[in-house]
């Protein structure tokens, strides 16, 4: 049975979410990070980046969500395989959620590992205007590839945890993100809301009854989402 | 196969290049005129919205993004990395997608540190960058240590050494002093590396390139 070393509304939401929407059975295994245990010698030979999530599968550990989604996706069949004519589009969009669209959210979440403190502010300018065109690619590309950013399906719930973050995030800022924007994004944020999962899931984490159509900041019963 | 690449000599598509070459697929080069504003055009965002290069058409379609395209051609070809079912496939994804979206966006944040904050903000994203370039070369460098993998090694080719070869390429020629790389650092890369580059393939696109003859390891010679 796999592992999945989560902490509370981190990037492991995404992994939780098509794991469980799929009904592949795993364990969790809670990373507190307010003791920084993602720090600690046994977490770091697990994942040497220290980041969160880790999948451990009978085959090793699987760092880096892109990697783990594409993985769990091959190994059970949750988007198309390598043969196939839309594996390209698959793929393409994986990968930019990845290295553009998650890694520059990131950004937003950590400016002072980008910016003095006195450029926090041009930095979220930038960094918001950046964001706001990754989503409109994206919710062109969901528009066009309506099953592969299904709800539940790996790409759908990359792209819908990524716009619950862009809502929520930085906590004293302005609000930027208006999902009215993005028609096909804010039709996956009520099909990702209405799964069983999710509500499940949500009230593990501690991330109130609307994380997609009206995301609220996390509370979660354990663990720490910083 | 009918495989057509959007390139531009030493940019990403260059990545894609050694790969085509060492797998020996024919293919067509069809060269982007950067200056020219090619990537703002309609007909080449048809092929890629985020209007990047490299972008490969192929039979099933147009692929961008640097990585996708590399591991498209590892699933179907069966070379150059390890397939789906392969017990080393995770390990390698997960490197693979750490190359696409750690050390590729930070030697990114190098070569155009206005991007996270504006000019005036440039020095101290550089500075950033460096030191998150350094760290990220150092699991790296680890990573081969203790676990030796056939998919980033001096004995077999594969695409991450391409990929990361490059990366490398740049981090030595590209940032202002100080904050180019000592490829010395890193011996376990290095090695990888100078096996990449010596091959007759990797040597086919250097000098259509004009990379010079060390592309990865002595840059600029």
């Amino acid at each position: 049975m796999y592992t999945l070393h989560y902490a509370p509304d981190n990037a492991s939401l995404i992994i939780r979410l098509v794991l469980d929407g799929a009904g592949i059975p795993y364990r969790t295994a809670l990373v507190d990070r307010a003791r920084r245990q993602q720090d600690s010698p046994p977490y770091r030979a697990l994942n040497p980046t220290g980041l969160i999530p880790t999948l451990e599968t009978p085959q090793g550990p699987i760092s880096e969500t892109g990697a783990v989604l594409l993985w769990l996706s091959d190994t059970h069949h949750l988007g198309p395989g390598p043969a196939e004519a839309d594996r390209p589009v698959f793929l393409k969009w994986l990968f930019f959620l990845s290295n553009t669209a998650h890694a520059e959210l990131r950004q937003i979440f950590y400016p002072h590992q980008y910016a003095p403190a006195d450029g926090h502010r041009a930095h979220l300018e930038i960094m918001s205007t950046r964001m706001q065109r990754h989503f409109g690619l994206l919710d062109t590309a969901a528009l066009q590839h309506p099953k592969l950013f299904a709800a539940g399906r790996p790409l759908g719930v990359y792209t819908i945890v990524l716009t619950r973050w862009a809502a929520l995030y930085p906590v004293h800022g302005p609000r930027w993100l208006d999902m009215a924007d993005f028609p096909a994004l804010e039709a996956l944020a009520r099909a990702q809301e209405a799964r069983v999962e999710t509500r499940v899931i949500a009230r593990a984490e501690g991330l109130g009854p609307h994380p997609f159509t009206h995301p609220e900041q996390p509370n979660p019963p354990e663990g720490s989402v910083l | 196969m009918t495989l057509t690449l959007h390139h531009a000599p030493d940019f990403a598509s260059t990545i894609i290049r050694f790969a085509l070459e060492e797998l020996e697929l024919p293919h067509t080069l069809a060269i982007v005129d950067l200056d020219g504003g090619a990537l703002a055009s309609p007909e080449y965002r048809r092929v890629n919205p985020v209007g990047l290069i490299p972008a490969l058409e192929t039979d099933d379609g147009p692929m961008f993004e640097t990585a996708a395209i590399l591991l498209w051609l590892v699933d179907r070809t069966g070379r150059l990395g390890p397939g789906p079912t392969d017990p080393d496939r995770g390990l390698f994804l997960s490197w693979l997608f750490f190359t696409s979206n750690a050390l590729h966006q930070a030697a990114l944040a190098m070569f155009y540190p206005h991007r996270p904050a504006g000019e005036a903000n440039s020095d101290a994203a550089q500075a950033a960058a460096h030191d998150q370039i350094v760290a990220r070369l150092g699991l790296v460098e680890q990573m081969i240590a203790t676990r030796a993998p056939r998919w980033l090694s001096p004995d077999h080719p594969g695409v991450l050494g391409y990929y990361v070869g490059v990366l490398v390429r740049w981090l030595i020629l590209l940032p202002p002093a100080p904050y180019g790389i000592d490829i010395d650092d890193f011996p376990q890369l290095k090695a990888v590396l100078a096996a990449h580059e010596a091959r007759p393939a990797a040597q086919r696109v250097a000098a259509s390139d004009g990379l010079g003859p060390t592309p990865f390891t002595h840059p600029g010679t």
